[in-house]
């Protein structure tokens, strides 16, 4: 994809899944330079493999949501040095709120939300010294329709959604925006998955009757990222066939 | 160093100050308008500049009010009680502060100074410490 982008640095926190990977790829070829992150050795070993003709052209760095001190290291190993972050950070607890285990409920919103805002918190401080940054959110069609069981997953995700918006709300004035991306049905990882596991009758709910591919998603972070996607700020941008248009 | 000159600098630069009547009793939101994104520019520069450790609610005395709250409720003493929460401000300070949060915002570029000072001379000991 063609175009220009002022800052070439990008974190993308989750950076072993393939989506970002895909994405890590597509950005190396418009000569941005991708840092992922990883939290266990099979993370690593995927990086490495999918990267392995990228040599000299990323870095990987180990990022744990549940160890808060690895935080502090990222962003020494990085020295503070960012101009776009990306978090496909995705973790799930699936389970019916009245059924739900107190301590795990705890845990899964300090890793996933709370931590998330000590990110942005350190992210945002970096990229003020620049007076510009993009951050972009994957937050998936779930946050608006959750299914029976993903309502740790929906809140989640719109506390999150929340705390990146107001990031573009109170940063924008200093040159650092947002976007948030919402993926419906997407043919990769988790979502390949459900999709084998669900059958035909998921994509007939897409109006488009197709999932979205990795490829997809690439294609519209590198535009959101761009100078020309830069006036989409603190704003959802839906990507899900036609998925929650209807009824 | 003079940490006050360095911080002046600092507030010219953010704040687009052409002829800086900036004075240690300068009150930095009710003067010089600063707002809360100015303040948070503020602490990522006397972060970079002095090297030392910047928590924005301890430097700008976000919480001055709510601690004079916790320490009614407790029934504790005021003074004593928010020295605690911040140690860089004298006691003089502190009672000058209380008696006035009625007036809205109290933080004064001194008190910008006395922090920093104050951690730069924790970092010191720190150092001393180590070695």
């Amino acid at each position: 994809m063609k175009g220009t982008f002022t800052g070439k640095r990008a974190l993308i926190l989750g950076g072993s899944c393939e989506l970002a990977l895909t994405l890590a790829q597509s950005m190396i070829e418009a000569s941005l330079y991708p840092i992922l992150t990883y939290r266990s050795d099979r993370g690593l070993q995927a990086i490495s493999e999918s990267m392995l003709p990228f040599a000299g052209r990323f870095e990987s760095h180990y990022l744990n949501f549940g160890e808060r001190e690895t935080l502090d290291t990222l962003f020494t190993d990085i020295a503070e040095d960012l101009d776009v972050l990306i978090d496909f950070v995705n973790d799930d607890y699936e389970s019916l709120v009245a059924s739900a285990d107190e301590d795990m409920t705890c845990r899964y919103f300090t890793e996933n939300v709370s931590f998330r805002a000590w990110i942005l918190k350190r992210a945002g401080r970096a990229m003020l010294k620049k007076r510009k940054g993009r951050l972009i959110y994957i937050s998936s069609t779930a946050a608006e329709r959750p299914n029976p069981g993903q309502g740790f997953y929906a809140a989640a995700k719109r506390a999150s959604e929340a705390l990146y918006l107001n990031m573009g709300l109170e940063m924008a004035g200093r040159g650092i925006t947002v976007a948030i991306l919402r993926p419906g049905y997407v043919n990769a990882g988790r979502g390949a998955a459900y999709i084998r596991r669900k059958g035909k009758a998921v994509l007939d709910k897409v109006p488009t009757n197709r999932a979205i591919t990795r490829e997809q998603i690439a294609h519209t972070i590198l535009f959101l990222l761009s100078d020309g996607g830069d006036g989409i700020n603190g704003t959802v941008v839906t990507m899900d066939g036609g998925l929650t248009s209807g009824k | 160093m003079n940490i006050f000159a360095e911080i002046e600098k600092i507030l010219a630069e953010l704040l687009d100050l052409e002829d800086s009547d900036i004075t240690p009793d300068t009150y930095l939101i009710k003067d010089l308008g600063a707002e809360s994104i100015d303040l948070l520019e503020l602490a990522v520069a006397i972060n970079n500049r002095f090297k030392i450790p910047v928590k924005d609610d301890d430097i700008f005395l976000g919480c001055f009010r709510h601690y004079m709250s916790e320490a009614e409720q407790q029934m504790a003493d005021t003074v004593p009680y928010i020295a605690e929460k911040y140690p860089f401000l004298t006691k003089d300070r502190i009672k000058e502060i209380a008696a006035r949060t009625v007036e809205g915002p109290q933080l004064k570029i001194r008190d910008l100074v006395d922090y920093v000072t104050y951690q730069l001379e924790r970092a010191r000991h720190a150092g001393n410490d180590d070695s």
